[in-house]
């Protein structure tokens, strides 16, 4: 347990913009003493925020200063890696890659990949649904949990599925992934194993105008093609990761597309070729084929690390998680374009184009109040853009304290109703993760805090 | 509310909201039990409307799409309102580029398809008798087939959700996009509710490119421990599949539409055999180019006995997705019982089958998707001695005794005379107090679909 203000600063931010200190931090080591720490919590009605790695990015893991938060981090080991059953038993504490890691060697991984899955937690990423690139093909993580143990906030422990896909009655498994914390503490994870590609390709596609690379993320979707990752990089991002990662991105264009396949090698090579017509198609200035896995890396490395090159550039930034159909992406990047240019401010574009799932980093001084007061604006216009459009607030990042004030402009009061007594129905009286996700309140928010760094290296082989 | 004036009132009632002509009293009975009011709003406004009149007035409301799963569940004490989301229909976007689809809950499936067919797309579901069932009915059953092995069930691409709760709320869950974490998942809460938590009154999906071509190999086995021995090779080998399904030796005589049904009702092979068959088989689906499918054929090499495409092709995995429903319309007696296991546990679950079965008077007959652990088993009964309402309960409860733990079995189909003899549902792996818990937070009063529901 920790309790002095400089153990808590360690814990008063976590990878998105807001910041607050909690009373205390408790660290959990097995299912018994979560359930204890949760009925203590609800007897004297003190707050528990549950946290894994701190990677989120929408404060979901901010706790007030009356409340603590309870740590996951220390419940971090692999139970059961169960191949015959294409299963691996986790508890919430383990790193999403190190998984992966320890069942590549059997000819499997653990399919959803955020970019910061070599430190977040499987706690974490069931707490958000995370996404990732490769979330296109296979799913994100509700699509990939088949069981759950969970501490419920007055203490009880409950299991919802198991090893098996499927139960009777209410699929109270895939309610619980992305409830973001407010409806129990997750304790024990039971995840499906996927079968690693017999062959894996990566292209790069790369466009004098953005339109045009926009254009071409609707075009290999109609194409009867599904790549397992669709990622696109605007000019400004390219230069920025070229920079610091030195990948051989052209620094010259005004957008790349990041295109992977995967599968058996004869499907692999057909849409590979498929793919690259379309992008010329569609006026692509060239097509590359990474040559072999070490240059495959690097494509994704620049293209992982891309937060943090934008780190270097700009102490403050702002990123944004919206999601549009598909065939609005030319029109939202165009918007985009002129909200930047009308506040003056440089935004960023690398995202998971084939799911629509826009990731505009907003750059600010965070000095200059103006420029602060823009960003906010600006990011406000590209929220009401891509809900004009009939898109999303957030996409895989999750509402937490972050998005919670733009709820009402997707949902009614009518929905979030609903959400709120089915919440009750768990968490009474609020006592976990209180005033997040479901609003009830306005906030504020600024930049801050390092991206938390890595733990965690992949292993050959693995698709990254 | 069973006299005829307060009849009067709730059908004035439900007039005044809907229309008189779409207020009607002739229902078709569910489990013996005949709706007493049938009501078709036009909107999920009209459906809030006559589902706060029913709250108000303590009326039990049964959801009703296309009238294809109403037998499952328990046998309801009452049915004050069957209400018919039929007039629920329409699409309400699509656009192909963006690889989504918004329907309302009381179109069919099958027309869902033919949309999506005209621009080369599909919703990767088959379950049976898509001509019939609506969208809202197979979101509320959860219902699958044989391409849950490759896209899973709807749960895994059903994006959005508008539904109507007991109070008469109209609310919504996700939206129309593919990817989106905004508010609770309550698509996954809706998705095999059974119509016990709101009337679904729209949902929204993925969709995906249709597969250009494919191709079906079958594969024969002289044991079960075979078939599955290579179900597993299969599975963990670079080739992927569509499908994957088991096929138990009396389950081929179900893989044809029922002519007419058995009388007496007993099971009685077609031809007559002297030997008991023995053969089981594993069917597989892989979709590619020639030279993809090439492969398939080169990899599998003599293990394949048959293989399929086209018309035939289409044939074949419509009725192993119709095999219930084969079987139902051959032997109205039959027990239906669907399982859910871990993977490695399909054997054991069938080798505890053949033994219940021998035990109970009952042959067995089994489909399912062999890698994913869902089974579809029917036990149909031998003309020796036709079964007492006892021997379905015992038999049932001897199976799900003789399960591998973290298994679940739930009876898909039974006489009514033996529904009220055992727990229909059975033990579910997930906490059945969170279910009750989440039942009663928005249907405080139980009036959706009142004693058929595990909760």
């Amino acid at each position: 347990m920790l309790d002095k203000p400089e153990e808590l600063m360690m814990y008063e931010y976590d990878a998105g913009v807001d910041k607050s200190r909690p009373g205390a931090v408790v660290f959990a080591q097995n299912t018994g003493q979560v359930a204890q720490i949760m009925t203590l919590a609800t007897k004297h009605k003190i707050p528990v925020v549950p946290r894994g790695a701190g990677t989120g990015l929408s404060g979901g893991a901010i706790a007030k200063k009356e409340a603590i938060v309870l740590s996951l981090a220390r419940m971090n080991k692999i139970l059961d890696i169960d191949i015959p059953n294409q299963r691996a038993v986790v508890q919430p504490g383990v790193v999403n890659l190190e998984l992966s890691n320890a069942t590549a060697k059997h000819g499997y991984y653990y399919a959803p990949d955020p970019s910061s899955q070599k430190a977040c937690t499987i706690g974490g990423n069931v707490a958000e649904n995370s996404g990732g690139p490769h979330t296109l093909a296979l799913g994100v993580t509700v699509n990939h949990v088949t069981g759950l143990e969970v501490v419920l906030p007055d203490g009880r422990v409950v299991r919802f599925g198991g090893k098996a896909q499927e139960t009777t009655g209410l699929d109270l498994t895939g309610f619980f992934v992305g409830s973001e914390g407010t409806m129990g503490i997750v304790t024990e994870v039971t995840v499906k194993l996927t079968k690693l590609p017999e062959h894996v390709t990566t292209l790069l596609g790369i466009y004098n105008s953005v339109q045009d690379a926009a254009n071409t993320v609707v075009a290999i979707t109609q194409s009867g093609v599904t790549p397992a990752a669709l990622e696109m990089l605007d000019g400004w991002m390219l230069r920025c990761v070229e920079e610091n990662v030195h990948a051989g991105y052209p620094t010259d264009a005004a957008a790349v597309l990041l295109i992977e396949l995967e599968g058996m090698t004869e499907v692999v090579e057909e849409a590979a070729e498929a793919v690259a017509a379309v992008c010329m198609q569609q006026n692509a200035r060239e097509v590359r084929r990474a040559r072999d896995e070490k240059q495959r890396q690097l494509l994704w490395l620049g293209r992982k690390t891309a937060f943090g090159a934008v780190g270097r550039v700009s102490p403050s930034y702002y990123t944004q998680d919206g999601v549009i159909p598909r065939t609005k992406v030319p029109a939202t990047l165009a918007e985009i374009d002129r909200i930047s240019k009308f506040y003056g401010l440089i935004i960023g574009n690398v995202f998971h184009a084939g799911d629509g799932n826009l990731h505009p980093l907003i750059l600010f001084d965070a000095r200059d109040p103006v420029q602060k007061e823009n960003s906010k604006k600006a990011a406000k216009e590209i929220m009401a853009c891509c809900l004009k459009y009939g898109g999303s607030i957030t996409g895989e990042h999750g509402v937490g304290l972050e998005k919670m004030n733009l709820m009402p402009s997707m949902f009614t009061e009518e929905d979030l109703t609903v959400m709120i007594q089915l919440r009750n129905a768990y968490n009474p009286d609020s006592i976990l993760n209180p005033q997040k996700m479901i609003p009830e309140l306005h906030y504020c928010r600024e930049i801050s805090g390092p991206l938390p760094t890595a733990k965690v290296e992949p292993v050959a082989g693995l698709p990254v | 509310m069973s006299t005829l004036a307060a009849s009067e009132t709730i059908v004035r009632e439900l007039g005044s909201i809907v229309g008189e002509r779409n207020v009607t009293l002739d229902a078709l009975a569910i489990n013996g039990v005949t709706p007493t009011h049938v009501v078709a709003p036009a909107s999920a406004e009209e459906c809030a409307q006559v589902l706060a009149f029913a709250n108000n007035s303590n009326l039990v409301v049964a959801p009703a799409g296309g009238m294809t799963k109403q037998d499952i569940g328990g046998v309801p004490e009452r049915i004050d309102i069957l209400l018919s989301t039929t007039r629920l229909c329409g699409i309400e976007h699509y656009d192909p580029g963006d690889l989504t689809i918004g329907v309302n809950a009381g179109m069919t499936f099958g027309e869902v398809q033919r949309t999506l067919g005209e621009h080369l797309q599909w919703l990767p579901y088959d379950a049976a008798n898509l001509d019939h069932a609506t969208v809202g009915g197979c979101v509320a059953t959860g219902a699958t087939g044989p391409l849950k092995h490759a896209f899973g069930g709807l749960r895994d691409f059903c994006i959005g959700v508008q539904f109507v709760t007991a109070d008469g709320k109209v609310a919504k869950g996700g939206g129309r996009v593919v990817k989106n974490v905004a508010g609770y998942d309550l698509m996954k809460l809706m998705n095999g509710s059974f119509g016990t938590l709101a009337v679904i009154t729209r949902a929204a999906f993925k969709v995906f490119p249709r597969p250009r071509q494919t191709r079906s190999f079958i594969c024969k086995f002289k044991s079960l421990d075979e078939a599955l021995q290579f179900r597993t090779k299969m599975f963990q080998s670079p080739l992927t599949f569509l499908s994957m399904e088991l096929i138990s030796p009396q389950g081929p005589e179900y893989l044809s539409e029922a002519r007419e049904p058995n009388d007496p009702d007993h099971y009685a092979p077609s031809a007559p055999v002297s030997l008991k068959p023995t053969t089981w088989q594993v069917a597989l689906r892989a979709t590619g180019s020639d030279n993809v499918l090439a492969r398939y054929q080169r990899d599998l090499g003599s293990v394949v006995t048959l293989q399929l495409d086209g018309a035939d092709e289409e044939r074949f995995w419509k009725n192993v997705a119709c095999f219930e429903q084969n079987v139902l319309g051959r032997h109205r007696n039959a027990l239906v019982v669907y399982t859910h296991l871990a993977i490695q546990n399909v054997g054991p679950a069938l080798h505890a089958l053949e033994r219940v079965a021998t035990d109970y008077n009952f042959i067995p007959a089994v489909v399912g998707r062999a890698a994913t652990g869902n089974l579809v088993i029917a036990l149909l009964p031998l003309s020796v001695d036709p079964p007492s309402a006892m021997q379905y309960a015992n038999c049932v409860s001897a199976y799900r005794g003789m399960l591998p733990q973290g298994s679940s079995a739930e009876v898909a189909h039974c006489p009514v005379e033996a529904k009220g003899h055992f727990d229909i549902w059975g033990t579910s792996t997930s906490d059945i107090t969170m279910m009750r818990a989440v039942k009663n937070a928005i249907d405080p009063k139980n009036i959706l679909n009142r004693g058929r529901f595990i909760i």
